[in-house]
């Protein structure tokens, strides 16, 4: 079976920074990937890489949907959205001037298409479509638990809450893949708990997630693959418990990073 | 709330009528006027800054483009003004596109510097073609605001010379333009903008094209200072490049910071307060001997004290009108019926 993402050989420079050396793996439809690894590794210029935020060096990223490959490396961040890719970003970045609601409803963007002149004459077609944009946006502040804060104001809502909703809003994009940036960063355990629910919902609506994650007992309870990063190499990759005994990502972890600082 | 609102309408109403007095000052009215003009310029300027944060300092130079779209088509080709006020628009658009599809990519001061600049041209444009605008000297002679209605009664042909009839034009104009902000703050058109203000790059992230609505917003809010400018031109039946000086963007400008950035109650207060500023100063600095130029001391230190005591403006809630969508009552009260438990808020709280 063809993975719904082939990452192959990117490299991603900065200057003289090498923060993504040749690396390659797959994601697979309907998995939880989990990508780990220090600080500094490279996890978040992966996926800033898979969003269309940079464009890699080299490499390829081929993107299969419905049994069709395109090489998608170097697209636009909305162009990644429309495909199918949906991310959360480790810095919470909700429109915090906004209600919930409204975070939401701009995520339809992409699935919508009225423009100036429907907006100003409000055609038929466009009530209907903003009507099918707020109960769209309700179903996936529902699906999240967020429901009964719809109209409140985005920046009012508890960390856990914020994080919650960035979900929500990634989903309302429809993704086929969905890239959670350190989800559960800040959460306190019980919130955590509701994360690993809601990821597990997440995959039964038919997304696949991949995640970059420090909490370890988060990712080895969720995740049946890791890949490991380590100063933009892949070290490793496999199942949990291979990857915890794996010596390498063990000095990654303990020794050589600690010597170097 | 609802007294506030009935006040509003009130007010409105008290407004509307003024000319309509037996007893009523032309002075008042030529304010008036002259207040709603800004209006409209504020209510347009605010899409740029207000709703996608783009700093502009060179919005007179779309006032300007209109101003004298306006008065050349109505010299050279004696066209109604009902056919001037959207073709003005278009030529408003077509200028803002054409200076916000290259510049946009620009982010913060560097944005700024370009419109800046750009208006600076827009008055070097008319100072200097000559052949076009007659340089310096200015335009004279533009006819007044027309209403050919010869098709419904014979007699029916005006000619708005007098005060009155202009301020009723105006106020349609204000009307008409608040009735498109408002639409377009609460549609998806509006929403994007907002994102955009917020965080690009989320923004993008849920599959806004950034750079296409940051032009779309840029020829929008051109077009609407186009529209005012085309008014001015045919009310004040005079133009020269003069009047599109840099000022007169700053001037706009801080009417839509005074009122809230993105609000647009917010500017059309933010108008009033400074237009009527601006007379009120006019009097009391020549009484006390200074020179008129110092009015602009005055606007100043009110700058300063905005940003020291209200930062945010008088109006800072942005993307309001939305919530009187009934889309959005209706979900309110679904919510409502939920009757959702509190200790569950309570603890996400927590």
């Amino acid at each position: 079976m063809t993975p719904l993402l082939e990452v192959n050989g990117i490299s991603k420079r900065f200057g003289g920074i090498l923060a993504l050396t040749d690396v390659s793996f797959n994601v697979i439809e309907g998995e939880i990937l989990g990508l780990i690894g220090p600080n500094g590794a490279g996890k978040t210029t992966m996926f800033n890489c898979i969003a269309g935020v940079y464009k890699p060096t080299s490499g390829d990223l081929v993107f299969t949907l419905g049994g069709k490959s395109q090489r998608i490396n170097g697209r636009k961040p909305e162009k990644m959205t429309e495909l199918g890719i949906a991310r959360t970003f480790q810095n919470i970045r909700l429109f915090s001037a906004l209600t919930v609601l409204d975070n939401v409803r701009i995520a339809r963007h992409c699935r919508t298409t009225s423009n100036f002149f429907r907006s100003v004459l409000r055609t038929r077609f466009q009530r209907a479509e903003e009507k099918e944009i707020v109960d769209a946006s309700m179903r996936w502040l529902d699906f999240v638990g967020l429901g009964h804060h719809a109209l409140a104001n985005a920046s009012s809502l508890s960390y856990g809450d914020q994080r919650r909703l960035e979900i929500a809003r990634a989903l309302a994009t429809e993704p086929k893949l969905l890239l959670l940036d350190e989800p559960a960063a800040g959460m306190n355990p019980k919130e955590t708990r509701m994360l690993v629910d809601l990821i597990h919902a997440i995959l039964d609506a038919g997304v696949t997630v991949m995640l970059i994650e420090h909490d370890m007992k988060l990712v080895m309870t969720i995740c049946k693959r890791l890949v490991v990063l380590d100063h933009g190499t892949l070290i490793a990759e496999g199942g949990p418990k291979e990857v915890r005994e794996n010596p390498q990502v063990i000095e990654a972890y303990l020794g050589r990073g600690a010597a170097h600082a | 709330m609802n007294i506030g609102k009935s006040l509003i309408l009130l007010v409105v109403a008290a407004v509307l009528t003024y000319p309509l007095v037996p007893q009523s000052s032309d002075y008042i009215i030529h304010v008036m006027t002259l207040a709603m003009v800004y209006m409209i310029l504020a209510m347009g300027l605010n899409i740029v800054p207000g709703f996608c944060g783009l700093l502009d300092l060179g919005y007179v130079g779309f006032y300007g483009i209109g101003a004298y779209t306006a008065g050349l088509l109505t010299i050279h080709y004696g066209l109604s003004f009902w056919v001037i006020v959207p073709l003005a628009a278009l030529n408003g658009a077509l200028w803002g596109a054409l200076l916000g599809a290259p510049t946009l990519r620009l982010t913060g001061d560097y944005f700024a510097i370009v419109t800046f600049g750009f208006s600076e041209l827009v008055v070097l444009f008319l100072t200097n073609e000559i052949w076009l605008t007659r340089g310096p000297l200015g335009l004279p002679g533009i006819q007044p605001i027309t209403l050919n209605l010869t098709w419904l009664n014979d007699a029916w042909y005006f000619e708005f010379y007098d005060k009155t009839p202009n301020f009723y034009v105006v106020a349609l104009l204000v009307g008409l333009v608040f009735f498109i902000m408002r639409r377009m703050e609460d549609s998806r058109l509006g929403r994007a903008w907002y994102a955009i203000r917020e965080d690009p790059l989320a923004a993008a992230s849920c599959g806004v094209n950034i750079l296409n609505y940051k032009v779309i917003a840029f020829a929008i809010s051109a077009a609407i200072g186009a529209v005012g400018g085309a008014f001015y031109a045919r009310w004040s039946m005079f133009l020269s490049p003069d009047m599109f000086k840099f000022w007169e963007s700053f001037l706009v400008l801080c009417m839509v910071v005074l009122g809230g950035l993105g609000n647009i109650k917010g500017a059309l207060l933010g108008a009033v307060i400074l237009v009527s500023l601006g007379e009120v100063l006019r009097e009391v600095l020549s009484s006390l001997g200074l020179p008129p130029e110092s009015r602009f001391m005055a606007y100043g230190l009110i700058m300063v004290l905005i940003m020291r005591f209200k930062p945010a403006g008088f109006f800072p809630a942005i993307a309001s009108s939305g919530r009187s969508n009934p889309l959005l009552i209706d979900l309110q009260k679904r919510l409502a019926a939920r009757n959702v438990p509190k200790e569950e808020t309570r603890d996400a709280a927590t």
